[in-house]
């Protein structure tokens, strides 16, 4: 009984795996080992491989290190400090973020008195959900969770789901500045998401089709961004908002409102709110790079089969965050009226023309 | 836009009653009855200082803010009634540090001027060279507030690193970064060689370089210009009434400075231009003190180029401090009467009033008012009417210290 169902799962995975002919003579020798065999196969089952291997979780929680300590490196950089180094100094204080992770593992949650405790502590959690559902859908040449001709479409539709879940924990905390920062999230929320889909929208009638291997197939020879300019900017300033990076650094503002939302978390709370904007930043760069750079079209080496599309996505993306994470040591907080006023008025605007030039271009291609 | 108005009754929180406000119970039901609410910013907030700030908020729009200082007071007043006059002189450059300079000449010359003490000119332009070192410290430590608290982390490190040259100039004439009590009556302590003036000309240029990258990255920024001009305005006649001090009050188009209008040291034998705008807002008030630490640069390069030769401590006082300081100062008495200087410190007008009894080593009373102190209305009152975003920038936009002005 028990083979059966393994066999069935052993052909299930195996006539869907990853080819990667560099570890080809390891994953032979490991397939012989009973019951090893089948974890390396499913790890190797493209559906599995690309949610929570690459692009997915792993390489995510990868990125995350990476990121937070990249982006405190450049801002020292820049500032004329050192930055980072005492923790491992041979590499730089490289694992910096792993060690504060671990502190706020250790570190007392502290739920207090006037919150709704089974929300304060599971919307963090909850939160997750809308961060990592999009992930299903985001292909890497071969390696795809779910394949579906509206992928782009579902992308954007969960992503509009994370502020909902920062406006509940502000909620949920009961403090009036996670309650000004909640309102200033909502305030937020709403001048982004409708130049965003627009942009996204024109892209789609660009491309023809919401398929990311129909937009990654038209970019084969002239990238998005080259394209439709004036959606790449678009979809840029957005993806600013939308991660409250620094121009529109306004919910968290931390010397006005004190972290907005996330005033009253400590402990491995915090580390999991504090997390979310970057995720949130990981998932539009991965649909910045399929829309707007040409997805995994890239380098191809031979050893490495069919590992080639997700390594170029994922290298892709993680140099746009890279180049990204200087804004915040280039510019101030604009206030959240100026940001209404500046994205209901230019950016639509800039929007529109992109549509234009969307259908246009759909058009004639 | 028609106002729509949501009347629902709130009940006060309960912590409005045991946080000790320094305002009537009726003040927080009416607020609480109407559509307002009540925000603490402080004493534990980022964008705070050491105080609180009581602010009625309706909606976005601030409607009143009721300062609750006070939490940072050393009642220097009543301890200067108990140290000998020349122990003093630390304890009065304490309420600011980064200005101490200006804080400890402030003093100094309420005892000159009961003594009638002639200080030798060397000492004088020793002296004003202190003076404003501490000024363009004092303006680049309020540059970098007035930056991380609109977000500009860039804009925080830059003023403090161009600061240290400002301290290694200190630590090299006097021998300590800030808080030097280098001014004693009739003189300085000590003469500086004309290596080290040397040094202090150079890094006038050095300074100034380096503004210039600080003026690229955060002066002419859109996103700074975008959130301090037009807000926080203060008109001519509001400053005046308000009775704002300094630079706040000549960025309001008042061309009062008590170095200009009351001379001292050797402000008279240097050139310079006193430094106003018309504006009023808050990116007018960053822009007198920016304007001003190249107006200080300049006099200090003038005083180092036309130092005079001679002694640096009065004769009337001792021909040589070294070694013989206290036997010197320490029983200094001061003639029966009352003795005030104004003093043009960093962030305003700085007044020291002693009052002796003629017959006893230690003052009767001390009376410091100041800057802080005194441009505290107009801050509270520039505030209202503006978005709750805009009480950092304009907090930063005026410099208030709480420690200065608590004393």
């Amino acid at each position: 009984m028990i083979d059966e169902i393994l066999a069935t799962l052993m052909n299930v995975f195996r006539s869907n795996s990853m080819q990667i002919p560099l570890i080809q003579p390891i994953v032979d020798y490991l397939m012989q080992i009973p019951l090893i065999n089948i974890l390396v196969a499913l790890i190797l089952w493209r559906p599995f491989f690309a949610v929570v291997i690459m692009p997915g979780l792993a390489v995510l929680l990868l990125y995350l290190l990476y990121i937070v300590w990249f982006e405190r490196k450049l801002t020292a950089r820049i500032q004329w400090r050192v930055g980072p180094l005492e923790v491992a100094r041979p590499i730089r204080g490289a694992i910096q973020a792993l060690a504060d992770g671990l502190r706020y593992f250790f570190q007392e949650a502290i739920v207090h008195r006037d919150a709704h405790r089974p929300y304060f502590v599971q919307l963090p959690i909850l939160a997750f959900i809308p961060i990592l559902l999009p992930i299903a859908f985001i292909p890497a040449g071969n390696a795809v969770g779910i394949k579906t001709p509206y992928a782009i479409q579902l992308i954007v539709a969960f992503l509009a789901l994370i502020p909902i879940t920062i406006i509940a924990i502000g909620w949920a905390s009961n403090n009036r500045f996670a309650f000004v920062g909640s309102v200033r999230e909502a305030l937020m929320y709403v001048a982004y998401e409708i130049p965003f889909i627009i942009a996204v929208i024109s892209m789609i009638y660009l491309y023809g089709s919401g398929d990311p291997y129909v937009a990654v197939e038209k970019q084969s020879l002239v990238p998005g961004a080259i394209l439709n300019p004036i959606a790449f900017l678009v979809f840029l300033i957005t993806m600013l908002m939308a991660t409250s990076r620094l121009p529109f650094e306004i919910p968290e503002a931390d010397q006005e409102i004190a972290f907005g939302p996330f005033v009253e978390y400590s402990g491995m709370l915090f580390g999991l709110v504090m997390v979310l904007a970057y995720e949130k930043l990981y998932i539009m760069t991965l649909l910045f790079v399929i829309l707007f750079l040409g997805g995994w079209n890239g380098f191809y080496f031979e050893p490495l089969g069919d590992l080639n599309a997700p390594l170029c996505l994922f290298i892709k993306t993680v140099v746009v965050i890279s180049i990204i994470a200087i804004v915040r040591s280039m510019y101030a907080r604009y206030r959240i009226d100026q940001t209404l006023r500046y994205s209901f008025s230019w950016l639509i605007a800039f929007s529109m023309v992109a549509l234009g030039i969307g259908v246009v271009l759909g058009w004639i291609l | 836009m028609e106002e729509i108005k949501i009347e629902v009754p709130v009940e006060p929180p309960k912590e409005l009653e045991t946080l000790f406000l320094p305002i009537p119970k009726d003040y927080v039901e009416d607020t609480y009855r109407k559509d307002d609410f009540l925000i603490l910013v402080g004493p534990q907030h980022p964008g705070s200082g050491h105080m609180r700030l009581i602010v009625r908020v309706k909606g976005d729009i601030i409607q009143e803010v009721i300062p609750d200082p006070g939490y940072v007071h050393r009642s220097m007043e009543k301890l200067a009634e108990n140290r000998l006059y020349i122990q003093n002189i630390p304890l009065v450059e304490r309420p600011a540090i980064m200005d101490s300079a200006n804080f400890n000449l402030g003093y100094v010359r309420a005892i000159e001027s009961a003594m009638d003490i002639e200080v030798p000119e060397r000492a004088k332009f020793l002296r004003t060279i202190l003076a404003e070192l501490c000024r363009i410290g004092t303006h680049l430590y309020d540059a970098a507030i007035l930056a991380v608290f609109i977000g500009h982390t860039t804009g925080f490190m830059y003023p403090f690193g161009i600061r240290e040259l400002i301290c290694e100039a200190l630590a090299r004439m006097t021998g300590a970064r800030f808080t030097s009590s280098f001014i004693i009556p009739g003189g300085v302590r000590r003469d500086v060689e004309e290596k080290t003036l040397r040094w202090v000309y150079d890094a006038t240029f050095a300074i100034e370089k380096r503004l210039k990258s600080f003026e690229r990255i955060f002066i002419k920024n859109p996103t700074t210009i975008a959130r301090l001009r037009d807000v926080g305005v203060l008109s001519k006649e509001e400053a005046i009434r308000f009775g704002v001090v300094g630079p706040f009050l000549r960025a309001s188009g008042v061309e009062y400075d008590t170095r200009i209008v009351e001379p001292y040291e050797a402000y008279e034998e240097v050139t310079w231009d006193i430094v106003t705008a018309d504006e009023g807002d808050g990116y007018a008030r960053f822009l007198v003190r920016v304007n001003e630490v190249s107006q200080s640069l300049g006099i200090i390069r003038q005083c180092i180029t036309s130092m005079p030769e001679g002694r640096y401590v009065s004769e009337q006082i001792c021909d040589d401090v070294k070694g013989n300081f206290f036997d010197k100062f320490g029983n200094l008495v001061l003639p029966a009467g009352e003795y005030t200087t104004l003093t043009e410190a960093a962030r305003g007008t700085l007044l020291f009033t002693i009052v002796s009894d003629g017959e006893s080593n230690v003052p009767y009373r001390v009376r410091i008012v100041t800057p802080g102190w005194l441009y505290l209305r107009g801050f509270m009152e520039s505030l209202k009417g503006e978005r709750l975003a805009d009480l950092q920038a304009i907090y930063g936009s005026f410099g208030y210290f709480p420690p200065e002005a608590d004393r």
